[in-house]
């Protein structure tokens, strides 16, 4: 295996009860995944933010065993993909997590990243490993399925939350870890895609659901709720157990819920 | 006003004479009950010109079927539809559907079966529903943010698009605006209603006043299309899927697992149940009863103060069904019931329900599982032995 060179990016977070400044979870569990994948194939790894350097969350990082942290000075507000894209040009393996924890969250930095470096992305990554020629990664599908794919490098990665990873947090190394910050060389101050307006509030009420307009007559109303106390599935009384156990057999069959 | 007169209800119905009184809740007619599915007038049917505007919904289908979460984001955009003018709605549903699914509201149905969650090729979805959306031009791009690949195709078209607005994750939408969560869910963002829109679940409600007349679209067009860049794309494609595995189900999370058997009082023996879970491969469950009776670990409850599980299929053996337990099933798709008494509540709720005794018919149905298991298996080496000759 040749010299791999990862890089991993890291945001800043905000604790889940209380609102401060820490690390983020899902960005650490990716940083983790990386440095372990490094430190077992001997790879040169950087830990790159783009922000602001002085912000308190990023000691957090040194302290997850992050020996530097690169920063790029950007501007709140300016577009970071440009900047991050001229950073992770030569880079192979690009880390994420899922998520961020401050800030629109959309999930999709990762996704822009890769469309602008015109490289592969794979979601969901719960584990990485080297191969010939590339990279196998187990990724997390619901309902206890996983699919194991590969995808040739340079290539965009996407930690998926559910991950198994430990997150190992000393004082000692967040000590003796520094950070580095840089000038952004492509700062451009209009962001290259679609330009959203966003109305920020306190999220206080319950989010509304989108319900069709039903305008019906009080009878109506009350046949409906008579009708809806009175669902249910069909009921089998008679037949021997045996008769019991393959209705039982055949509703699975017909829905499709088991293979055999 | 005859038809008025004909849907009142007879004031001196039959009753029955309870401790509390008379009931007289009960209706007569039982099939007007049954009727009521089939009043529901189907949407925009008498336009039916081509230059019509649209909303496309793109979702992966689950076992020939769509989830819940597929149905709400095809429900949302049959309400927008109706609050307009003159737009049809299309869903275009990626691996292959086995239902109809007029009842979500939708006007037009495009399938593409090779396209199944199961396989990972973004770069081949990505290019097909691009062709898609070239074609319709819709107004509109509506997908479910999931983890079952829908959420990761919605990005990479978000990506691609450069010139359309989007937002993911939203949690509230209505004609005019869309909301996301920020920061983490303590704060909500608000926005003009965005080009492509990735819908959470629960933003929509799947019960609607109309249905859609859901015909299904032709896809020679597309198919040619997709084994176009087949050809092309196999030796480019940077991805190579290595195959699916199912964890097994004991290993598996209470709340991730597919298959749950779960039991309640009326399990007499546990070693009966738990042979049954083995046959179906299921993951086990208990009632809060059975918990408290350290039938099971406490881990294993399912309720109100234990887990909620999302399984698609869900037998509850020996289980009444009390409120707090069905709170903990309320996402499951198929519940199936075994029990003694045909009036519990958990009957009401089941899709399937077995009025017997618990015991009798976990045995038969072990006996059954592994008869049309030997059956498949021999079924596949004639098969096997056809295909050799």
């Amino acid at each position: 295996m040749c010299m791999l060179s990862i890089a991993t990016l890291v945001s800043a977070g905000l604790h889940p009860v209380s609102g401060e400044p820490r690390h983020c979870r899902n960005d650490s569990l990716a940083m983790t995944l990386g440095l372990q994948l490094a430190e077992s194939i001997g790879a040169e790894i950087k830990v790159l933010h783009a922000g602001d350097e002085n912000n308190p969350a990023l000691p957090n990082y040194l302290a997850l065993n992050a020996k530097k942290i690169d920063v790029i000075s950007v501007a709140s507000g300016a577009n970071i993909v440009d900047s991050l894209a001229t950073n992770l040009a030569n880079t192979e393996l690009i880390l994420t997590g899922t998520r961020a924890e401050d800030g629109e969250d959309s999930g999709l930095l990762p996704y822009l990243l890769a469309a602008k470096l015109n490289i592969p992305l794979v979601a969901n990554a719960l584990a990485i490993k080297p191969i010939e020629n590339g990279i196998e990664i187990l990724q997390f599908l619901p309902k206890g399925k996983r699919r194991s794919v590969t995808v040739k490098l340079p290539a965009v990665v996407v930690v998926h939350p559910l991950a198994p990873i430990e997150l190992r947090f000393a004082f000692a190394q967040q000590v003796s870890g520094q950070i580095v910050a840089h000038t952004a060389q492509n700062q451009s101050k209009t962001s290259s895609s679609k330009q959203i307006q966003w109305q920020i509030q306190a999220a206080i009420n319950k989010p509304k659901k989108l319900k069709a307009q039903e305008n019906k007559s009080g009878h109506e109303r009350m046949l409906a709720y008579i009708a809806s106390e009175n669902k249910g599935g069909a009921v089998v009384n008679e037949g021997s157990s045996v008769e019991k156990a393959q209705v039982i057999l055949s509703y699975l069959r017909e829905h499709h819920l088991i293979n055999f | 006003m005859t038809d008025n007169h004909n849907n009142r209800i007879n004031p001196r119905r039959p009753f029955k004479g309870t401790a509390s009184g008379l009931n007289r809740i009960v209706l007569t007619t039982a099939p007007r009950l049954n009727e009521a599915p089939h009043a529901k007038p189907i949407r925009n049917s008498q336009k039916n010109n081509a230059e019509q505007a649209s909303i496309l919904v793109i979702s992966h289908s689950d076992r020939g079927m769509l989830d819940d979460h597929a149905r709400q984001t095809v429900s949302a955009a049959a309400i927008l539809a109706n609050e307009a003018t003159n737009i049809t709605v299309v869903a275009l549903i990626l691996g292959d559907l086995r239902e109809n699914i007029a009842s979500c509201g939708a006007d037009k149905v495009i399938v593409m079966p090779e396209f199944s969650f199961e396989k990972f090729q973004p770069d081949l979805e990505l290019a097909n529903i691009t062709a898609v959306i070239e074609r319709l031009n819709p107004i509109k791009i509506l997908m479910p943010d999931n983890f079952i690949g829908d959420g990761d195709l919605g990005r990479r078209l978000i990506a691609s698009q450069h010139t359309k607005t989007a937002a993911t994750h939203v949690i509230e939408i209505d004609s005019l605006h869309a909301a996301s969560p920020h920061a983490a869910g303590r704060k909500i963002a608000f926005t003009e209603l965005p080009h492509i829109i990735l819908l959470a679940a629960d933003a929509a409600d799947t019960n609607l006043p109309f249905i859609g007349s859901a015909t299904i679209q032709p896809t020679i067009q597309s198919s040619t299309q997709v084994e176009n860049t087949n050809n092309q794309q196999k030796s480019v494609s940077p991805y190579q899927n290595l195959g699916l595995k199912t964890i097994a189900s004991e290993q598996v999370a209470l709340e991730e697992a597919d298959l749950i058997v779960s039991a309640g009082n009326g399990v007499s023996n546990v070693e009966t149940f738990e042979r049954l879970a083995l046959a179906l491969d299921a993951a086990i469950g208990a009632s809060r009863v059975a918990v408290d009776d350290g039938k099971f670990s406490r881990d294993k409850q399912i309720g109100a103060s234990g887990k909620t599980v999302t399984a698609s299929t869900y037998i509850a053996i020996g289980i009444s069904g009390a409120v707090q337990h069905l709170q903990g099933i309320k996402d499951c798709r198929h519940v199936i019931a075994i029990n003694r008494d045909n009036s519990a509540p958990i009957v009401k709720r089941a899709d399937l329900s077995i009025i017997g005794d618990a015991e009798a018919i976990m045995q038969a149905l072990i006996n059954a599982v592994a008869e049309a298991k030997s059956l498949s298996l021999q079924e596949a080496a004639c098969a096997c032995y056809l295909l050799l000759r």
